[in-house]
């Protein structure tokens, strides 16, 4: 009888107890709640707008958690994806040092092979491409300084809506979102459907 | 009795409220009736020394009333139950008052999307203020909503109003309410919508006349930018 109360108050005062580990191993634990969208593997889903993140930069995805948790992202009644990934974002406020935690997981997941599905002109992509250098890199590997994260690991279904959500006001308009709103001229350039896939197949060919 | 523990914030809480009561109070006096008499009676003819159990089939006229007169009185108490639900329903699900103001409500996952009307007081107009999860309204005035779903299954809920509506893509559901008392209070989704549904809350702003009238004015220019983009 002893034994089993002893249990007992062992296992209340483990449950008692604050959370209070950062890191990858951490960031494994949490991860569990993004795997249901992006995949356990990280790779994303298209079907749910929910983009291949395993293997990118920390500091970008670390930003971009920080963004929907604070309302600069997704904040827009018009982002489906964004509105499912806001209180995702938002649910990570309940124990401090998760953003980053869960950050540094994915970060040291496997790269995915980002899918290639619109096809376009790579050839005339890359003129276009030219404007994005400025701050993406000639070889579109991104460049924190500027804030600009790597585009070439990204899936260009997802670039093409981010694409399309910067320049319809979507993202990028929220007075929080300064790094965003440096996007919305860039994206304002491409003038249609064919020129984004264009710059999207240039980025492709990217290595 | 019910407003001492609970905080009620519509016309209608306390109809629903005291419904609820009426449940409570008859189902807990027969359950305290049926739990004295079974456990009275296991105390009366429990085992005694010298004492044969006995089988009673419970057939005679005598132990029939044992089922038959409480049987009886749990229907009066159903009658009495259905007649103050219907009453309430009727008030609250069937009968849609003169609309002060017409809202638009959209669940999707995982975000409540509210679309207020701007400065002209009308909805589907070029002021209209669209936000996500936050719902500003005027005390003491009757709104109709108009709920939608854009995904999956959602469920309105607003617990301050004991007001809980179902959205179902494709339908947009009428409904309404009058809010009583000022402040901020919790909206959250009631229907299991994936993954996010328990971060899909949302908060309700119930604001004097004018101070939402301050709102409505220090809104519609922000939006109108936000439209020109």
């Amino acid at each position: 009888m002893k034994k089993t109360i002893l249990v007992f108050a062992a296992l209340l005062l483990a449950g008692c107890g604050n959370v209070t580990e950062v890191g990858a191993e951490r960031g494994k634990q949490v991860f569990r709640t993004c795997a249901p969208c992006h995949g356990v593997d990280g790779g994303g889903m298209e079907a749910t707008g929910a983009p291949s993140i395993a293997g990118q930069e920390q500091w970008y995805i670390e930003s971009q958690l920080v963004k929907f948790r604070d309302g600069a992202r997704g904040d827009h009644p018009d982002d489906v994806e964004g509105l499912r990934m806001r209180p995702m974002a938002r649910s990570l406020r309940t124990h401090a040092g998760d953003v980053e935690s869960v950050a540094e997981y994915v970060s040291s997941m496997p790269l995915q092979a980002p899918d290639h599905t619109l096809g376009g002109d790579a050839a005339a992509g890359a003129a276009r491409f030219a404007l994005c250098v400025a701050c993406h890199g000639p070889d579109g590997k991104g460049n924190q300084a500027m804030n600009a994260p790597s585009l070439t690991d990204k899936d260009d279904w997802y670039l093409a809506r981010q694409i399309e959500k910067f320049k319809s006001g979507i993202r990028g308009a929220d007075p929080l979102d300064a790094s965003g709103a440096t996007m919305v001229p860039m994206a304002m350039t491409l003038p249609d459907d064919k020129a984004v896939a264009d710059v999207l197949a240039h980025i492709a060919t990217l290595k | 009795m019910i407003e001492q523990f609970v905080e009620a914030g519509s016309t209608y809480a306390r109809n629903i409220d005291n419904v609820i009561l009426l449940i409570g109070v008859l189902v807990g006096f027969w359950w305290a009736l049926s739990t004295g008499v079974f456990f009275g009676l296991i105390l009366k003819y429990r085992a005694k020394p010298g004492v044969r159990a006995k089988y009673v089939p419970g057939t005679s006229k005598v132990e029939k009333k044992f089922i038959n007169i409480p049987h009886g009185l749990v229907l009066v108490c159903d009658v009495l139950v259905i007649i103050a639900a219907v009453q309430v329903w009727v008030h609250v699900k069937q009968t849609l008052p003169e609309p002060d103001y017409e809202i638009r409500i959209i669940g999707q996952q995982w975000a409540w999307t509210f679309q207020h009307p701007g400065a002209d007081g009308e909805l589907d107009t070029d002021d209209d203020i669209r936000l996500v999860d936050e719902l500003h309204i005027e005390v003491d005035k009757n709104y109709v909503f108009h709920l939608e779903a854009t995904d999956v299954m959602h469920s309105f809920s607003v617990p301050i109003f004991r007001l809980k509506q179902d959205a179902i893509p494709g339908r947009t559901i009428t409904g309404w309410f009058n809010a009583t008392i000022t402040g901020e209070y919790d909206i959250q989704c009631a229907e299991m919508c994936g993954i996010g549904h328990g971060v899909m809350g949302a908060r309700i702003h119930i604001e004097r006349g004018e101070q939402h009238a301050a709102w409505v004015a220090d809104q519609t220019p922000t939006v109108a930018t936000v439209d020109a983009q």
